[in-house]
């Protein structure tokens, strides 16, 4: 079909612009709640999806700053363990406390989204305590300094009564759900969005291409990569705290270097700076062993074998990883995103449809 | 308009970027000694010296990138020593590079409007708590329109667009709005990064080596384009040059650096019979082969 030559209207400005804000939102709650529904019935189903929730969440924050802002963090999975242990801790505490004018269900939910943003707000001031040194310097130092807050926080958990030590903590209130979780998976989206699609983001770009450059140009770059950095931070913890109210027990192997690696392969294999990539490369690498584990107890091969699918993931990551750097440098996605190339699309069928 | 044009002439006067008796050390290299100069608006000023002279150097002085050893820089009267770039960008002096630097991955548009906006955000960045905090909130305030996408925000975006396609278009570059600075040919790559220097607003331009790599033809439309934009946007200029052809044309100040020193200044006429430019450029030899020129 030829493409006309008449200017297509944005299909958007249909929306009055004091509403556009609020749009996506009031979109996403319905859909939610209908996920909510079908999933009741399905607690394996709904444990997963909330594992890939939680993926989801870590490698869209952590694409703010591998991708958008071009620094290279290392150990996400530390300000994921804040949101955790924090949020996990209040919520034990405040385990038995209801609000009276409340039903029973309401309230603990009311606690639980207390308790997921203390969790998020721990870990967004833990990013700027680590940030705010660490962002002045150039290069490398980021990478060492993350690497170095991973394991500290890891090791404090290990050697702190309160926190349970290494054999972490159980009892944390399940009062997570897939659509809660979803919920924040869809929040992390639409802020890493909109920041890519603001000026505050064109100036992490710039900083990412050229940090001289976008210095000289009056770009307050330690500011800008503080900034990215916190808000990233932010979204880990709540991770974190979702994490914690769906797993039976939270400990600190959970938390190791080898997550932070993971969350860093995810952002590497969808593209850095591509949000889509994040979400993509996130769901397929932790339904991969989950599928493959299906696959070998399809075929009969369950127990030992199935166990040892479990061991082979590193492997395998290697060899993904190995194999995509190979075909795509750019990881699957690039720098794109579904939402830069599905408007081109919608009005040109609807055009057809008419 | 009158009242507007009074107030330029009577700015016209004071020095919008000052050195004083600026050196800068390097270990034990002395990259530049006892440095002066003075950009007024309207002013075209040139740089020149030969490879290694300093010129580079002075250039990363005055824009903050390096802290002088000895002396003051000074925009718009504001002493400089000590602060950041970006904040030095923002009392309005903007440079191009010697080797290009765009931000290759986006596009022109999006080039100049990172540029225009960080103008927009522009604080009363000080030296002082008071002014830091009330910079912080503002850019706190601006996160959260951004996120939330408040009319006033997409107001904001609308006019950035705007005011970055009117600075693409006096470079000459509106057919390329949309396309990525690295695909861009080398000439409207050194146009487009003196579009985005200018998208900050500066009252002194810094171009550094803008006709580098640049043919005869493309050098005389850089040299009657620099004198427009400096007109037009009611400049001060300073170039750094290699060609002579160039920087004799449009200066009608030339400072001549060597080894660190300024070795003459003054009109172009004048640089250009200077016995130590004559020897730094072209040796001693060259000046008793020749019996001496000044």
């Amino acid at each position: 079909m030829e493409t006309p030559a008449i200017p297509v209207p944005e299909a958007r400005s249909a929306v009055p612009a004091s509403l556009r804000g609020l749009l996506p939102v009031l979109l996403a709650l319905p859909v939610l709640a209908l996920f909510q529904w079908l999933m009741s019935d399905a607690p394996f189903a709904s444990y997963l999806l909330s594992v890939v929730g939680v993926n989801i969440i870590l490698a869209v924050s952590l694409n703010i700053v591998n991708g958008m802002t071009g620094q290279f963090s290392i150990g996400h999975a530390g300000f994921m363990a804040v949101g955790a242990y924090i949020s996990g801790v209040l919520s034990l505490n405040l385990k038995d406390v209801a609000l009276s004018f409340l039903p029973v269900a309401v309230s603990d939910q009311v606690f639980f989204v207390v308790s997921l943003l203390v969790g998020g707000l721990a870990a967004a001031l833990c990013g700027f305590l680590v940030g705010l040194p660490s962002l002045r310097l150039r290069g490398d130092y980021l990478a060492i300094v993350t690497l170095g807050f991973g394991e500290i926080i890891r090791v404090v958990v290990q050697n702190t009564d309160a926190f349970g030590r290494a054999l972490g903590l159980s009892g944390i209130p399940q009062t997570s759900s897939p659509a809660m979780v979803y919920f924040w998976v869809f929040l992390t989206v639409l802020v890493a969005r909109r920041i890519t699609g603001s000026s505050h983001g064109r100036s992490l770009w710039a900083i990412r291409e050229d940090e001289v450059a976008a210095e000289a140009m009056g770009v307050d770059t330690t500011g800008y990569k503080v900034r990215a950095f916190v808000i990233s931070s932010f979204f880990a913890g709540i991770a974190g705290a979702l994490f914690a109210h769906f797993v039976p027990i939270i400990n600190p192997g959970s938390f190791t270097f080898v997550k932070s690696m993971e969350i860093v392969v995810m952002v590497v294999l969808g593209g850095l700076g591509s949000t889509t990539g994040a979400i993509v490369a996130a769901t397929f690498l932790t339904l991969l062993p989950e599928g493959m584990r299906s696959l070998f107890t399809l075929l009969g091969a369950e127990g030992s074998l199935a166990q040892k699918v479990d061991q082979i993931r590193m492997p395998v990551y290697g060899l993904l990883l190995v194999a995509l750097m190979l075909a795509r440098p750019q990881g699957l996605f690039g720098t794109k995103e579904i939402w830069d190339v599905l408007p081109r699309w919608i009005p040109r069928k609807r055009r057809g449809l008419a | 308009m009158s009242a507007a044009v009074q107030e330029t002439k009577a700015e016209a006067g004071a020095p919008l970027l000052q050195a004083d008796g600026v050196s800068i050390q390097f270990g034990g290299l002395k990259a530049l000694t006892d440095f002066n100069l003075s950009v007024r608006q309207g002013d075209l000023q040139g740089l020149i010296g030969p490879n290694g002279a300093g010129k580079s150097t002075a250039f990363n002085v005055l824009t903050g990138v390096y802290q002088p050893t000895q002396g003051e820089v000074r925009v718009g009267g504001q002493r400089v020593n000590g602060w950041l770039p970006h904040q030095i960008n923002h009392l309005g002096l903007a440079r191009t590079f010697q080797n290009i630097r765009l931000f290759r991955a986006l596009t022109a548009l999006d080039n100049v409007k990172v540029a225009c906006r960080a103008q927009g955000a522009l604080h009363p960045e000080g030296v002082g708590l008071g002014a830091k905090m009330k910079g912080a909130f503002i850019n706190y305030r601006d996160w959260w329109r951004a996120l939330l996408l408040t009319p006033r925000f997409q107001q904001e975006e609308r006019e950035l667009t705007q005011q970055a396609e009117h600075l693409l278009e006096v470079m000459g570059l509106s057919h390329r709005r949309d396309e990525e600075a690295r695909n861009l040919p080398y000439g409207e790559q050194r146009r487009l990064e003196i579009a985005r220097a200018l998208g900050t607003q500066p009252k002194v331009l810094l171009l550094d080596e803008p006709a580098a790599g640049m043919n005869t033809r493309e050098k005389a439309d850089l040299m009657v384009l620099i004198r427009k934009l400096r007109d037009d946007f009611k400049l001060g200029v300073l170039v750094i040059e290699h060609d002579m052809k160039l920087v004799m044309g449009i200066c009608e100040c030339i400072t001549v650096l060597d080894h660190g020193e300024t070795i003459a200044r003054g009109a172009p006429a004048q640089v250009r019979n200077d016995r130590k430019v004559i020897e730094a450029y072209l040796g001693d030899s060259y000046l008793e082969s020749h019996g001496g020129a000044a």
